[in-house]
């Protein structure tokens, strides 16, 4: 499973089947073999190979990245539903595997995965309501290899990832957590760099806040691990 | 300074009302610092600079040059800028500091068990007879096979080669090499041999007298057979793939060599394939022959849920070739099915049943809805989400890895309901449990509980 987001406004927790080709959401707090609330899944659907998932629950939608484009659905739609818009095309681009929502902007971010490794990585940003074929607003190029599912946090515009460790090495040095802003468009190192380079992490994925606590929780591959670090500077 | 505090608060309002008014009733507005931010702007240090206004470039190359120069200096100054945290410690670290064992193999003729471990990514090798006593911690390995060089991460599937008692370890879904290692190999030490597999393998078994190697692929549902010594790049000898297959994201994986069988067992979750021109192969699949349609084939759509299966093919089975049988159905008891181990002797078909907390016991020659004929389940028993099992015919003895509480055990081979084990080997103490993460690639706090969330 290569997605997963915790809706606090409706206290609902969404996963990607990628194998089944289905979303599923579920009651937060649930435990044990529990059926989810809701699952979208089927024809309709032009799901492919689901890996993450976003959900805005301000405004009630849920974006699924799907390489070549995003699908947008709705937050409560149920069983074999279509899109209510897509975003693709040429302007678009391709390499769309990860997405965030800034429902305070109104801004979609996304990001690749780790497949365009010689490029680098870039953060594509567009108006949260974007369709069809759009150009994004800004482009935010940051780390070298994004390690995972990201994070943002729209009072101040920032957008948190891992850069991991590229040709197939299992761990390395070049693994850290970055803040980048999306203030406007970038290009360059990130504001802040925690865990590394030559630090802890040996190959960190997925990155959550904990802005109550002022906190960055990040997962680790190789150290099969969840770390928690207390940055309040960054909040 | 008071204006833009103002003009901030009036798109505060602005926002709020927007997301008041516009959205559909269903949706609850609840003011949290995660979304709402105020705050003055800090006093300013210093005097401001004056932008000076560059003379205009003369010539289309000192515009370039000078975007460029531009550039590289934005680039320099947010270099500088930079806050580095890279020794930054965490306040919390969750790691399981013991071995989750995942599969297990007996090596009957050296009298040793093999193990892997999906937490700390090592093959651990034990006498065949240790048993950690209830007193002790653990029980340390003779020989433990770990580290970068060695390229192992979560292992899941184990042969041990009967003549030479090499060990076969499968890779599951993150480094795509199955890893083959002498015997005697301990410490950080690169593999003897490498084969290249597709994406998500899991279960492997060998037919020894055709030298095939079989491979459960989950990613793909499919399953490919290889040459026992194959390496590299070598294109698998056969591939099974397709609706007709029953394949359903499968993992287990056992052969029957006295009647041609093979028995896969299967969670369920599946989507179709079908060649697409535009999609990319991946590296690993260029130029292969027998390669799986992999997720870029994937049929929009097309995705299902199926119950969990054991299903029964021809061990020459290929393409999209139906089962011959199919174990499924709520007697099965069937949750998670996992490892596979056949007794050929007896005609026993035995099922690391992961989520049910119990060993299935099946005839080998079963079908349909039927419900296994001997299960070893209950606290007794310390079976706790076994995800391998193997038969050691020599010694008549079952062995179990349990993934989540740090132990391996052994039974009788008639053993049956809660009975206690023969012997049990651990890697941590005794009533600890695991921490169960095992490849944890996104996380999710939940604000509410203050709760981590960590899918595996």
């Amino acid at each position: 499973m290569h997605g997963l987001t915790y809706d606090e406004i409706h206290d609902e927790f969404t996963v990607p089947q990628q194998f089944a080709q289905a979303i599923l959401t579920f009651a937060g707090g649930v435990d044990g073999e529990t059926p989810p609330l809701r699952v979208i899944q089927g024809s309709n659907t032009r799901l492919e190979a689901p890996d993450r998932v976003a959900v805005d629950a301000v405004n009630n939608e849920i974006f699924v990245p799907e390489g070549d484009k995003i699908l947008v659905f709705d937050r409560m739609g149920s069983g074999n539903v279509a899109p209510k818009r897509m975003l693709e095309g040429p302007d678009v681009g391709r390499g769309l595997d990860a997405v965030a929502i800034d429902p305070l902007n109104n801004l979609l971010i996304v990001g690749p995965g780790a497949g365009d490794r010689e490029r680098g990585t870039h953060f594509l940003v567009f108006d949260r309501t974007a369709s069809g074929n759009m150009k994004p607003k800004m482009t935010i190029r940051g780390p070298r290899a994004l390690g995972g599912p990201f994070a943002v946090y729209p009072p101040r515009k920032l957008i948190f990832a891992t850069n991991r460790p590229v040709d197939e090495a299992l761990a390395g040095d070049d693994s850290y957590l970055g803040v980048w802003s999306y203030d406007k468009t970038t290009e360059g190192p990130p504001l802040w760099t925690i865990g590394g380079p030559k630090g802890i992490f040996q190959m960190p994925r997925g990155v959550a806040l904990d802005v109550k606590n002022r906190s960055i929780i990040a997962s680790d591959k190789r150290l099969n691990s969840v770390l928690t670090f207390h940055v309040p500077e960054v909040f | 300074m008071r204006k833009i505090y103002l003009l901030a608060l009036a798109g505060l309002i602005l926002w709020l009302a927007q997301g008041t008014l516009a959205r559909p009733p269903q949706t609850r507005l609840i003011g949290h610092e995660r979304l709402v931010s105020v705050e003055p702007l800090p006093e300013s240090g210093g005097e401001f600079c004056e932008t000076a206004e560059p003379a205009g470039p003369e010539t289309l190359m000192a515009a370039l040059q000078q975007r460029q120069e531009g550039r590289q200096a934005a680039i320099t100054a947010r270099n500088a800028a930079t806050e580095d945290r890279s020794k930054l410690k965490p306040v919390r670290w969750i790691h399981d500091p013991y071995a989750a064992y995942s599969s297990v193999a007996v090596d009957p003729m050296n009298n040793e068990v093999v193990l892997t471990d999906e937490n700390l990514f090592q093959i651990l090798v034990y006498d065949r007879t240790a048993t950690t006593p209830a007193s002790a911690r653990l029980t340390e390995p003779k020989r433990i096979i770990a580290g970068l060089n060695t390229k192992i991460e979560f292992q899941c599937g184990l042969y041990i080669d009967p003549k030479t008692g090499n060990i076969y370890a499968v890779n599951n879904d993150t480094v795509d090499t199955l890893v083959i290692f002498d015997r005697n190999a301990k410490g950080n030490v690169p593999p003897t041999r490498e084969l290249y597999t597709p994406h998500g393998t899991f279960g492997i078994a060998v037919d020894e007298a055709a030298e095939e190697m079989f491979l459960t692929l989950q990613h793909d549902s499919a399953m490919v057979v290889f040459r026992k010594y194959a390496q590299k790049d070598e294109s698998p000898l056969r591939l099974l793939q397709g609706d007709a297959t029953s394949l359903a994201d499968p993992h287990g994986i056992a052969l029957d060599t006295k009647n041609g069988w093979v028995f896969i067992s299967n969670h369920g979750a599946v989507s179709s394939r079908s060649p697409r021109p535009d999609a990319r192969p991946s590296r690993r699949a260029a130029q292969k022959q027998n390669w799986p349609l992999e997720r870029a084939q994937a049929v929009p759509g097309s995705g299902r849920n199926l119950p969990p299966s054991i299903i029964v093919h021809g061990m020459k089975a290929q393409g999209n070739a139906p089962p011959l049988r199919v174990i499924q159905g709520p007697k099965t008891q069937f949750n998670w099915p996992t490892g596979l181990a056949i007794d050929e002797q007896r005609g026993e078909l035995y099922v690391a049943n992961d989520m049910g907390n119990s060993i299935l016991v099946f005839n080998a020659t079963d079908s349909g809805d039927v419900a296994p004929k001997r299960v070893i389940k209950g606290p007794k028993t310390n079976v706790a989400n076994p995800t391998g099992v193997w038969v050691d015919l020599k010694n008549n003895e079952l062995w179990v890895a349990n993934f989540m509480n740090h132990s391996a055990t052994v039974y009788p081979l008639n053993a049956s309901g809660d009975v206690a084990p023969l012997r049990m080997i651990r890697s941590g103490p005794l009533n600890e449990a695991s921490l169960g993460i095992g490849n944890p690639h996104p996380v999710a706090y939940d604000s509410k509980r203050e709760q981590i969330l960590v899918p595996n």
